[in-house]
C-alpha cells in the first residue's frame, strides 16, 4: 500500500497516520488534542458545520483546514 | 450618549475594540470591560497543530459583546469571501468587518477588491462593515450596494498618527447615510475625540489600547474621549476664526474713551 492511503493534508502540511487515518473529523481533532468547540473546519474547500464533525467521514488524501479566532483589529 | 444603530441593532457605546496585540487574554478582557464597548473584532487564523493553545474567545463574554470577525490576511476578494464564510460558520452570526489589505507595509485596503467582495457578501446575507481608505466615492459606492457602515481609516493601521485623512473623512461623514466608523490609526484619546467631534458615528481602536503600558486605563480614557467628542458634536460646535472674538463684554470699561 502506498503511504498516500494514510495521509491527510492538515493546514497545508502533509501528515501521515501509520495506523490509518482517523474515521471522522471529530476523531481527528480528538487525536490532535484540539477542542472542537473552538474550531472551524474546511475539507477540500467545503466548510463543515461543527454539529457535523462527528458524522463527517475522512478519506485519505483530503486537505483539511482547521482555523479558529485569534486577537485581531 | 445617544444610541448608535448599525443594521437595525442598537448600541449604547460608540467605541469598537480590536482584540489584537494584548499581552494576555486577561488584559484583553479587562480592557474590553473598561472600554464600555459592545462590539469587539477578532481575526481567523490556522490552528497551530504542533503548539496547541487555548482559544482566546473563551475570555470574551459573548452574551455581552457582539463578535465582529474580520477578514484580515485576505489579499483579494476571493480570500475575503472565503474567510467570511469560515467566520460565519464559527460564530453563527453574519456580521463581518471586511478588510482586504494586499500591501504588508502600509496595510492600506484595496478599494477594488473590497468593493467586489462586499457585493458578493451583501448578496449572501452578510452585515458588511468595510474597512476602506478615506475615499468619499468608494464610501458611496459601498453604501449603494448595501453595506451596513463604512469604516474609513484615520491613518495606517497601528500607526498612531491620528486623523491624517480629516478633510476626506469630513466629506464622507457629510455624505453618508450609513454610520461612519473611523477605523485605524487613532493613537490617542484626543484623536478619537477629534473623530467624534467632526461627526463620526463611532471609532474602532486596537493598537493604542492593547499596546499601552496600562491597557485597562487607556481603554477607559478612550471611552471618555469618545463620549466627550460625541457630546461636543451634538452641542453644535462653532467654526474657528483667525480674529479674536471677546468672551467678556467690550462695553462699560472703567475709563471714558
Amino acid at each position: 500500500m502506498s503511504t498516500e492511503t494514510n495521509t491527510l493534508t492538515i493546514n497545508g502540511k502533509e501528515r501521515e497516520f501509520p495506523a490509518g487515518i482517523p474515521r471522522t473529523l471529530a476523531e481527528l481533532l480528538e487525536g490532535l488534542n484540539i477542542n472542537e468547540a473552538t474550531v472551524v473546519a474546511e475539507i477540500d474547500g467545503r466548510i463543515i458545520e461543527r454539529q457535523n464533525f462527528a458524522q463527517t467521514h475522512l478519506s485519505a488524501g483530503q486537505s483539511i483546514e482547521l482555523v479558529r479566532f485569534v486577537g485581531g483589529g | 450618549m445617544d444610541e448608535l444603530v448599525i443594521a437595525e441593532r442598537q448600541f449604547h457605546s460608540r467605541l469598537l475594540i480590536g482584540t489584537g496585540k494584548f499581552a494576555s487574554s486577561a488584559l484583553m478582557a479587562a480592557a474590553i470591560e473598561a472600554s464600555g464597548t459592545e462590539i469587539v473584532t477578532v481575526a481567523l487564523r490556522r490552528v497551530d497543530i504542533e503548539n496547541e493553545n487555548d482559544d482566546m474567545l473563551s475570555a470574551i463574554d459573548r452574551s455581552r459583546y457582539l463578535l465582529l470577525p474580520n477578514t484580515s490576511g485576505a489579499r483579494n476578494a476571493e480570500e475575503a469571501v472565503r474567510l467570511a464564510k469560515l467566520a460565519r460558520a464559527a460564530t453563527g452570526i453574519n456580521w463581518l468587518k471586511l478588510e482586504v489589505t494586499p500591501d504588508p507595509y502600509y496595510l492600506l485596503p484595496d478599494p477594488v477588491e473590497t468593493l467586489r467582495a462586499a457585493e458578493v457578501l451583501v448578496k449572501d446575507g452578510f452585515v458588511v462593515l468595510p474597512y476602506i481608505n478615506a475615499d468619499p466615492i468608494l464610501a458611496k459606492r459601498l453604501e449603494d450596494i448595501g453595506t451596513a457602515t463604512v469604516m474609513p481609516l484615520a491613518s495606517p493601521i497601528g500607526s498612531n498618527q491620528g486623523l491624517k485623512t480629516r478633510a476626506a473623512l469630513e466629506i464622507i461623514i457629510e455624505q453618508a447615510n450609513v454610520p461612519v466608523v473611523v477605523d485605524a490609526g487613532l493613537g490617542l484619546p484626543s484623536h478619537a475625540t477629534e473623530a467624534m467631534e467632526i461627526g463620526a458615528d463611532a471609532v474602532l481602536v486596537n493598537t493604542a489600547i492593547a499596546t499601552a503600558a496600562d491597557p485597562t486605563e487607556m481603554a477607559r480614557a478612550f471611552k471618555l474621549a469618545v463620549e466627550a467628542g460625541r457630546t461636543a458634536f451634538r452641542c453644535g460646535p462653532r467654526a474657528s476664526s483667525k480674529q479674536a472674538k471677546a468672551s467678556s463684554p467690550l462695553t462699560g470699561f472703567l475709563r471714558d474713551d
